[in-house]
């Protein structure tokens, strides 16, 4: 008994080797059956948990050494009293095995002498983080988290966060909210502001973030699902929590590309898209989990991504498990998760570190609910369970949806719960069934990984898609372009004509039509990403306006606008060689302020230009085609 | 340009999402007009387009991107 109030004592600090309450519980197992046989199976596959090619075997009390010495040459293992203070009277034992330890275990339990053997485990105590608000964290104890923790913490596993960005570092004006101090991050990206610094610039996914790894055990803030988890930020939604379906496909393939076995999506919106379902889908093929939110319609229609069939779509419920009234719901949903109720209360929200969203240069810790809140819960259980051995999404999803509980009673499917509410402890318990179910685990590694890779290759041709780490180039400045100068140059006389298509081949021309439409496109396919390369491949005033002001600046009118091309031009008069290079220059121009009004893509600053912002466009567009007229017009003589 | 008629209101939900409870029962996400649209619960009838594309974080339905309004 001494032995086991020490243990309990330390363990909290470590994880402890608990001889003395094998002792015990191998002796409630007498009396019910006079050999306990556990096995390997039996055990969690975390090594936390498991010494791997150790035992612990317990002999009659009162066995001596000179007797369990005799046997153990007949098992071929050196045994060793465990604790000398006890010595003797317990005769408690533990030995390292070579070879099959659950064949030995068979053998050694045999022996009338033997009460128990069983392989050595380590013991901790219930995972209790000292996170001083932890306790307010019902959201975290409704998922049995402290059980699943006492086998795993998501030790590297990737988990993309495709959101606002995270305040995970120090750069520019951004800062890391404390609660983040401590977790591991790997390189993201910034698919609004096309860089590589995707911080949060408005509080949702710090928050979403947060859920999944918050730095736990640290003494500091709040706890999260999967603290030993990788994050990888990546900002799809601007400061104002708005994005596209086109950048967030972009962002999928380009996580999955990465490195994420769990891509998490609080959001949605937006019809179907055959682009972002083919990019979901992509991803899934790549072996990664992606999870999404429902929606927050409080009706019965699941929002995409989430309703893609690669995808898990998450409810909401409440402190109750009772499903929250806002939460969607439908035919394509999945799981529930705890995404807070707020109708009961402020306490019954999800309580994270993030930013505050009214002023996003401070840390706050927030109290949210929604099905962005449900989401990260999921997702981080999946990253427990990448780590706790899953070999493929599918293990992961089946761990999910069978160890899940039911919710109000019912068992089975429904549209309101999905498969029933997560639960962490009851995944990584199912994760076990599943895998020693799974009849491809039993081929040898070797095939296994050669499987993997063909399998990795098949749905990458399948797929036809290239490594997306820059935003796709936009081609369709460029075909406007063209049309605009069949029109300048039908307005030429056909001596003055420098011709259709031989004009367009020249490089002098082309080169910079390109440029100011397209910009350097071709980088993407010669170098690895950086803030260079990724800025040189937008549209001239695009990384002209990038470099000069800087990233997120608004687009100045000067650089959209005829400027450039009429300063180029001016030198044109006496230099006659430079004149095609300038006439591609300004149709280039033309097309991209053409295209920009077209798209309502400009917030020029300066106030005054806010409703001036189109026509300021089509004027300079329709200044630079005269530009390009004069400079491709033949001179006569 | 569409016209639409309903109530505008702040939903507790994620960091704050205000939207326009339309009268025929859509709800739409709120989005442009300036900072005096935002009175929960005052009427409106607005103009404006309704985006079916965007995606965001509030999932509480379409875009309806406010071009003017008045109070009704």
């Amino acid at each position: 008994m001494r032995k086991t109030l020490l243990l309990s004592a330390v363990a909290t600090a470590a994880a402890l080797t608990a001889v003395g309450c094998a002792k015990e519980a191998a002796r409630d197992e007498a009396k019910l059956s006079p050999r306990p046989s556990y096995t390997t199976a039996d055990l969690p596959d975390d090594l936390a948990f498991h010494v791997p090619n150790a035992i612990v075997v317990d002999f009659k009390d009162g066995t001596t050494k000179a007797e369990f010495d005799e046997w153990e040459k007949a098992w071929g293992v050196d045994l060793e009293l465990a604790d000398d203070e006890e010595g003797v009277d317990s005769a408690i034992t533990v030995g390292s095995v070579d070879g099959d330890e659950d064949a030995l275990l068979a053998r050694i339990r045999q022996d009338p002498n033997v009460e128990a053997a069983e392989p050595l485990m380590r013991f901790t105590a219930s995972f209790v983080p000292n996170d001083p608000l932890y306790e307010r964290q019902w959201n975290l104890a409704q998922i049995n988290m402290p059980k699943a923790w006492e086998s795993t913490h998501g030790k590297g596993v990737v988990v993309a966060v495709l959101d606002t960005g995270i305040a995970y570092e120090d750069y520019d004006d951004f800062r890391q909210v404390p609660d983040l101090k401590g977790v591991k991050f790997t390189e993201g990206y910034d698919f609004v502001n096309q860089d590589r610094h995707a911080n949060d610039d408005h509080g949702h996914g710090t928050h979403v973030a947060g859920t999944i790894a918050q730095a736990t055990n640290n003494g500091e803030g709040v706890a999260g699902v999967a603290f030993e988890a990788t994050l990888m930020p990546v900002k799809v939604l601007d400061h104002f929590g708005g994005g596209t379906t086109a950048q967030i496909a972009d962002a999928i393939r380009w996580a999955a590309d990465h490195g994420a076995k769990v891509i998490n999506m609080s959001l949605g919106g937006g019809g179907r898209s055959a682009v972002m379902e083919k990019a979901v889908e992509y991803a899934r093929n790549k072996g990664v989990v992606v999870v999404c939110a429902a929606g927050n319609g409080g009706r019965g229609i699941v929002e995409f991504p989430a309703a893609y069939p690669g995808s898990v779509a998450v409810a909401a419920v409440g402190p109750t498990g009772k499903k929250a009234p806002y939460s969607s719901w439908g035919k394509e949903l999945d799981i529930a998760a705890p995404g807070g109720d707020k109708s009961q209360g402020e306490a019954a929200g999800i309580l994270q570190n993030t930013i505050d969203p009214q002023d996003v240069s401070q840390s706050v810790y927030a109290s949210y609910q929604g099905t962005s809140m449900a989401t990260p819960h999921v997702a981080g259980v999946a990253a427990l369970l990448w780590a706790a051995g899953a070999k493929n999404p599918d293990q992961v999803e089946k761990a999910l949806f069978l160890g899940s509980r039911p919710a109000e009673g019912s068992t089975g499917w429904n549209d309101q719960y999905g498969n029933g509410l997560l639960d962490a402890e009851g995944a990584l318990k199912a994760l076990k069934k599943i895998r020693s179910m799974d009849a491809s685990e039993l081929l040898p590694s070797e095939v296994q990984a050669a499987q993997a890779d063909a399998d990795a290759e098949a749905s990458a041709q399948a797929s036809d898609v290239q490594l997306y780490a820059y935003s796709a180039t936009d081609w369709k400045a460029f075909g406007l372009s063209a049309v605009l100068l069949a029109f300048v140059l039908l307005t030429l006389g056909r001596k003055e004509r420098p011709g259709y298509l031989n004009i367009f081949v020249k490089p002098g021309f082309l080169v910079p039509l390109l440029l100011s439409t397209v910009g350097v496109f071709f980088v993407q396919y010669l170098a690895s990403p950086s803030d260079f390369t990724t800025s040189v491949t937008l549209p001239l005033p695009d990384w002209l306006n990038k470099i000069i002001f800087g990233r997120g600046a608004l687009a100045n009118p000067l650089i959209y606008s005829a400027a450039i091309p009429v300063a180029v031009s001016l030198f044109a008069i006496k230099l006659k060689g430079i004149r095609h290079a300038v006439g591609g220059l300004a149709i280039g121009f033309a097309a991209i302020l053409a295209y920009s009004a077209w798209a309502h893509a400009p917030a020029l600053a300066w106030l005054p230009f806010t409703f001036l912002a189109i026509p300021w466009l089509l004027g300079n567009a329709l200044v630079c085609l005269f530009i390009a007229r004069a400079m491709l017009k033949k001179e006569t003589a | 340009m569409t016209t639409v008629t309903g109530r505008v209101a702040f939903r507790d939900l994620e960091t704050g999402v205000w939207v326009l409870e339309a009268d025929d029962g859509k709800t739409y996400l709120l989005a442009g007009g300036d900072r005096k649209i935002k009175k929960n619960g005052a009427r409106i009838e607005a103009q404006g387009d309704v985006d079916e594309d965007g995606v965001s974080f509030a999932m509480v339905g379409p875009r309806f991107v406010v071009k003017t309004y008045k109070f009704t």
